[in-house]
């Protein structure tokens, strides 16, 4: 004689129980714990969203777009020519969004809106709009970068531009 | 488990008894704050305020300020403004009451340093600003010295901060 054999049939669920907090409700409320916690530290300390705020850096980054600064770009490496980076001011809240065009101890110069490094002329495949800036030969600290943006149609002295402090470069702007 | 109670109550007072503490004498860096605050509230101002209003908070902003003071304003693209005297600060404030039509001031950053001797303190603060008819706002790093008077942090100087150079 055999022993009789217990059959257990999963729990009924109600299908909008299933949908709201799953088969496993504990398991749902530890999977949204992670999530809001991963977001709170992905959003809050390495990819920083922001919202861009005037037209200085068009036609690259369009006047309010959002976009994001990857805080963690330059942990392994020092800025480059070419990153767009986040520059701040008092603190983190609101900052400058410019180009690096110039690197620690280069000479740059502007001469009929085409800017020069150390004498040779800068290929910048972002730069759109016309530009007629001259401006003279101007040496770039050991920890300074030259900073510029992508819009240069409007005077050199309208547009804000010049040598930063490396301590005041935040991180860099995904494209 | 009474003991269990009790300790919890005692942790409980002692945590109210320190906000309350925090509340009633706030810290030097929270006043100031506060005073940043209260003074970019009082500077702003909008289309739909009545005239009297707008004197009234043109009025009170010279009131953040030390008698002596020494505030240069050297913001790129805008003309530099230098005050020496409470005075200049309410003309200054009803002056553009009277041109602009609205103007929204906001301190996003502050980071106060306060002096050993606690008399005095320095504030390192991000400026923006909204003018109406403007298209981007004014965005200004600015270090402005506080000086404790009569109990009051009474604003003493104020320089704008490069940047980029």
């Amino acid at each position: 004689m055999s022993a009789p054999i217990e059959t257990t049939s999963p729990p009924r669920h109600g299908w909008l129980r299933i949908v709201a907090v799953g088969r496993n409700p504990r398991l749902t409320l530890v999977r949204i714990l992670v999530l809001v916690a991963a977001c709170f530290v992905v959003f809050k300390f390495i990819l920083l969203p922001l919202r861009v705020s005037g037209i200085s850096m068009e036609p690259t980054y369009h006047d309010r777009s959002i976009n994001f600064l990857n805080r963690l770009a330059y942990l392994t490496h020092e800025p480059q020519r070419g990153d767009v980076v986040s520059i701040r001011y008092a603190g983190p809240h609101v900052t400058l969004m410019k180009r690096i065009v110039g690197l620690p101890g280069e000479t740059i110069e502007f001469v009929n809106g085409k800017i020069f490094i150390n004498g040779v002329p800068l290929a910048e495949p972002y730069e759109k709009n016309p530009c007629d800036w001259n401006l003279p030969p101007e040496k770039i600290g050991p920890d300074e970068y030259y900073v510029v943006g992508d819009n240069r149609t409007m005077p050199p002295d309208d547009h804000v531009h010049g040598r930063v402090e490396r301590k005041r470069i935040l991180g860099k702007v995904l494209r | 488990m009474k003991l269990f109670w009790r300790l919890v109550f005692i942790a409980a007072v002692i945590v109210v008894g320190a906000w309350l503490w925090t509340v009633f004498f706030p810290a030097p860096e929270k006043v100031i704050r506060h005073r940043l605050e209260k003074l970019a509230a009082d500077a702003s101002f909008t289309s739909k305020q009545g005239n009297f209003s707008r004197l009234a908070s043109g009025e009170s902003v010279a009131g953040f300020f030390s008698t002596n003071i020494e505030i240069n304003l050297n913001v790129p693209g805008h003309e530099q403004v230098a005050f020496a005297s409470r005075t200049e600060i309410t003309q200054y404030a009803l002056v553009a009451r009277e041109r602009l039509k609205s103007l929204s001031v906001k301190f996003p950053d502050v980071n106060v340093t306060l002096a050993p001797d606690k008399k005095s303190a320095v504030a390192d603060v991000t400026v923006d600003a909204a003018v109406s008819g403007q298209r981007d706002a004014i965005v200004q790093e600015l270090k402005i010295s506080f000086q404790k008077t009569q109990g009051d942090w009474l604003i003493t100087r104020i320089e704008t901060v490069r940047t980029l150079e």
